[in-house]
Parts: C-alpha cells; structure tokens; sequence
C-alpha cells in the first residue's frame, strides 16, 4: 500500500468504518450470512471491469488487486478454476481467436477515445450456426472435454485464501457452467430462440453435449479443490428486463433437470451454489429453489419484479441474495448520494436474518463516475452493519 | 375471409413456411397486397403483442413469428405499390449505436416494425451517427429508431441526437431508443422522443409516431 498522507486520508473512512465494526473473518463472515445468520456486518462481494479496477488500485494508492480487495474489505475470492492445458485456440487471419468451445471471437472496443473506453470479447462466428440435423451436431469436432484442463494446482491456489477469504469457484466468463449460454454462442442467438421454439431435438442435442461436458468437469474441479471450495458460482441469463426470456415451461423443459444435477453435485462436495442470472426471473425462483440452489447472484433492480425488498420478503427464508445494486441507472447517472441511498436500501430491507451479500448486479461499468465507486464501498461499510 | 385468419395464425404462431405459401394463394386469389398486411400479417403480430404483453408469450416466439411474417413480406414486397409501406405507416431507419454490436433486440423490433406494416431500413451495428443521419434522409425518415444493450455505449445515442440537432432535421424525425439499459428516465435525459422496453411495446410506439 502506498503510504503518501493523500492516500491514507481517501483510505481513512473505510479504515475507520471496518476497525469498528468487523468482529470476525470474512470467511466466518460470509458463511454465516449464507447460512441464514446474522454475521458482524453484511458480506462484500466484488465484480467490476478492469478499467474500474484500475482507476481504484490508482485512487486508494493499492500496488496489487489483493491489496485493493483487502483494503476494500471485500470478503469473497475467485476462482476461476483448472488451468487449460488443451490444443492451442487457434488464430485466423480475420483477427478472431477460438473459445473452449471452437466459437470464434473478436474483440471489440466501445467509447473509442472517451474516458469510459472498454473492450469485450464478441462472438463473431458460431460453429453449428447453419447445421440442420441432430446428426451434423454429434459430429461436431468442438465438443469441448473434461481432459483438456490440469487440475493440480486447484487445491493450492483456492487453499491460499484460507482460512480468512471465502472462495467462489466462478470460472471464467466463457467457460462458465450453464446451458443456454453455451448454446447460443455455439449456435448464435437468434437461431438458438428459433431452435426454442421449434426445433426441440437440436436444443435437446445442444444442450446435452454442454451439459454432459460439465457434468464431467465439475466433480473433477471440485474433487481437486479438496475442501478449499466454498461456494460454486454457475452463471446462465434468462431474464430480460420485464420478464423471462423464456416461458417457464420452457425452462422446465429443457434446463430444470441439469440445473438440479449441477446443484447437487456441488452439494456432494459440500459445497454451496450460487447461480448468476440477469434480468427478471421471479417466475422461475421457486423452481431454482426446488433444485437446491443457495444464493441468487444480480438482483438487478431495473428489471420487474427483482426488486431486493420483494425478493428477500417472498423468498428470502430459502434462497441467499447477492447483488441488487444498480449498474445500469444509479451507478453510472447517479450521484454519489444517490448510491448511498441504494446501498441502505438493500441494507435495510435484506439484512436481517444473514441470507444476504453486498455486490453489484454485474460488473461496475466503466461509464460510471468514480466518485459513486467510491460511495459504494463506503456506504457497503456504513450501511452493512448489524447492530 | 377465413384465409387472412389463417395467415394471421401463421404469423403468429411463427410458421414460416406455411405463411409463406398461404401469402402466394392469397395473392393468386387477387386479394391485395395491402389487405394480406393488414388483415393477415399485422392482425398475427398483434395477437402475439398481446400474449407478450400477458406473458403468454416469450421472445422466441416473438422471433420466429417476426421471421414468419418476413416471409409473407418477402413475398408481398413485389407486388406491393412503389414506397406503398412508406405511404401507409411511414419507414423506420433503425441501427445499433456506434460502439455497440449486439443486434438480437435491435433485429426482434426491425421484425416487428416490418410486419407492424413500416417501411424498415436496418443499417446493422455499430453505427456512427453520420450514418444515422445520412441514411434518415435519403430515406426521407419518419422515425429513426436507435439500440444499444451496454450502458457504456448507449451514450452514443446522445451524440446520435446532438447530431440530429447539429444538421437541422430534430424537429422533423421522432427518435424512438430502446436495449437492457435504456428505460424513460435515461429516454429524458437525453432528449428522444419514446423509450419502449420490449419489440411488441417499440412497435406500438412507432404507431403513435405516425398517427
């Protein structure tokens, strides 16, 4: 940590707020509030885009992410999983690279030349696309396997935040463990909706292919992890703005009897399952808690129904939240009181009982005003406390 | 007419094929192009709008009845008077900002739009406003209709409109915005004309454009 007085004093309140108020370890911390108990103060999970990282390494004087997570009090670590040791993705001559799952992709940058500048990785072409039988989909070369990764280090690296962290096995964006994800970046978006609504022998193919890769891969990553595994984080978007993407009948059709299976291995290990979906999935909450699942990660609160209060009043005795906070409205058009009051918001109503965990309903974008990343981790502090 | 009822099901139930062919016998049956619009694809579109609306219905069915009633425009489209959509509903030039390459919301409501009965010029993603500006007026644009799914890019909407200030043509285009983080508040504060959360609600909007 840089040690320059104009440091310490942008460091002070936080400091200040968390030698106060913190009587236990973030791990003690975390699994109380997941277990339905009320901890010191409410848990701080943390996802932001490197651009936002960058500006608070630079603005708290943090020479490392560990030492910016650790100052920020931020109580969960990632891990991302294996390390992949499989065939080299190959490079083509139009700029695009291939994923896990042969999927080509290309980055492209957004707010060229403004200070909100960022990239993304873009699908740019996806491999079963224009195929029309179950029979071309088998014979698919792509089909990704639970041997391409070395699991060796697993232990150790997840072993390094104990016992003070609690640690989320998230692996990374683009091999996340889900279903309908996977699809549509192996058979585009469009043609994934139209194969939803019409063609159920190729989503069934699709989605078995994904579903029994990670049914392989999971009880090897969690195997390897040794008990060093806290919770494990699966991440599938069927939520838009006003509502499912989907039917619910849908999704019990096609996703429920995997989305159970991917809980209760986890739960074989002893480990607890947090799911990310964006948008509004009331609908489909029961369900999910029906399979097993411990916490419900984005809470976004633009979309209908996904507001904090009404989700931990109707469901909060059996499902664990994190999320709530705005990326979309208060965080990037907000003002920092404006942030500060979203942050009691969902302290004051998800609080009470544990059951609840501080974060962002995605990554903090690089569009949003410094001063409201600021307001966040202190409000976290100030508001998050039981007394 | 029996028929028109049974494209409009068509459409509505996303059945592109069988849209397609009914559109033919339709037309061989001397009814116009303008009526099989009407009564057959828009009538279709609307049912499914409302089921939506309900939760009825999701966004694959909305996908594939707009790619159902594509199939009848395609066919419609030569037998149609010259700027015929333009003339009944008016024409919509819609594009992703620049910035932004995320295209499935954006092609849900161009689907919509076209079988909502709009002339629809769809300039793909990552559109600079020069291109937005460009294309409203050679097309002679009721309603410029403008997508992003980031927060991060949907300020290019803003420069879209400053752009839209800076040539003169403000007043004479309504600029309907829409994607996963755009809703009335952010619609305000930028000065465009109507926010819709969803295609079948883009659509409606449109309408009230046009009017």
């Amino acid at each position: 940590m840089k040690e320059d007085q104009v440091y310490k004093d942008r460091r002070y309140k936080i400091d200040e707020l968390r030698a106060k108020n913190e009587k236990m370890t973030a791990r003690e911390r975390t699994i109380k509030a997941i277990n339905f108990e009320e901890p010191d103060r409410v848990p701080i999970d943390n996802w932001m885009v490197p651009e936002i990282k960058k500006r608070c390494l630079e603005y708290w004087g943090c020479e490392s992410e560990e030492e910016l997570l650790a100052f920020l009090g931020v109580d969960i670590r990632d891990n991302f999983g294996p390390s992949y040791v499989g065939q080299e993705f190959k490079k083509f001559d139009d700029g695009t690279v291939a994923d896990l799952w042969g999927v080509r992709r290309r980055i492209v940058t957004y707010g060229k030349g403004t200070p909100h500048e960022g990239v993304f990785k873009e699908v740019a072409w996806s491999p079963l696309e224009h195929m029309t039988t179950v029979e071309e989909i088998d014979a698919y070369k792509g089909w990704p396997s639970a041997d391409w990764w070395d699991y060796s280090k697993m232990k150790e690296e997840c072993a390094y935040w104990h016992p003070e962290y609690f640690v989320l096995n998230k692996g990374d964006r683009l091999d996340r463990t889900a279903q309908l994800k996977p699809m549509m970046y192996l058979r585009g978006i469009q043609q994934t909706y139209v194969d939803l609504a019409q063609n159920p022998d190729i989503v069934e193919c699709i989605r078995d292919h994904i579903v029994n890769y990670f049914l392989e891969y999971n009880p090897k990553v969690f195997k390897a992890a040794g008990g060093e595994v806290d919770m494990f984080m699966m991440g599938d978007d069927m939520g838009g703005q006003r509502g499912p993407l989907l039917s619910l009948e849908m999704w019990r059709r096609y996703f429920k009897k995997a989305f159970r299976k991917y809980c209760e291995i986890a739960h074989s290990f002893g480990i607890k399952v947090m799911y990310h979906t964006c948008g509004d999935v009331y609908m489909l909450i029961p369900d999910f808690i029906e399979c097993g699942l411990d916490c419900l990660q984005s809470c976004q609160p633009e979309a209908t129904n996904m507001d904090i209060k009404k989700l931990k009043k109707e469901f909060g005795k059996d499902l664990s939240f994190q999320g709530g906070m705005s990326i979309q409205q208060v965080l990037p058009l907000g003002s920092p009181e404006d942030v500060k009051k979203m942050v009691k918001y969902a302290a004051d109503n998800a609080r009470e009982g544990g059951g609840y965990i501080f974060g962002t309903a995605h990554n903090i974008q690089a569009d949003t005003p410094f001063e409201n990343v600021v307001a966040l981790f202190e409000a976290y502090h100030e508001y998050g406390v039981y007394s | 007419m029996t028929t028109l009822k049974d494209l409009a099901a068509y459409v509505e139930q996303g059945k592109s094929s069988e849209a397609k062919t009914l559109t033919q016998k339709l037309l061989g049956e001397n009814i116009s192009a303008d009526t099989i619009i009407t009564e057959g694809v828009i009538a279709g579109l609307n049912v499914l709008g409302k089921k939506f609306e309900k939760f009825e219905a999701f966004v694959p069915e909305l996908i594939t009845a707009g790619l159902a009633a594509q199939e009848a425009l395609k066919v419609l489209r030569p037998k149609m008077t010259q700027k015929a959509l333009h003339k009944i509903s008016g024409t919509v030039v819609i594009g992703t900002v620049e910035g932004d390459v995320h295209d499935v919301g954006k092609n849900i409501v161009a689907m919509m739009l076209q079988g909502g009965g709009f002339e629809v010029v769809d300039l793909g993603v990552d559109v600079p406003p020069a291109k937005f500006i460009k294309e409203a007026k050679y097309h002679e644009a009721d309603i410029l209709a403008l997508s992003a799914l980031y927060s991060p890019t949907r300020l290019a909407m803003k420069d879209t409109l400053q752009a839209l200030i800076d040539e003169g043509m403000r007043d004479n285009i309504k600029v309907m915005i829409g994607g996963a983080p755009i809703d009335q508040d952010f619609c305000d504060l930028i000065g465009a004309d109507g926010y819709a959360p969803d295609a079948p609600a883009g659509l409606a909007l449109a309408k009230t454009f046009v009017k």
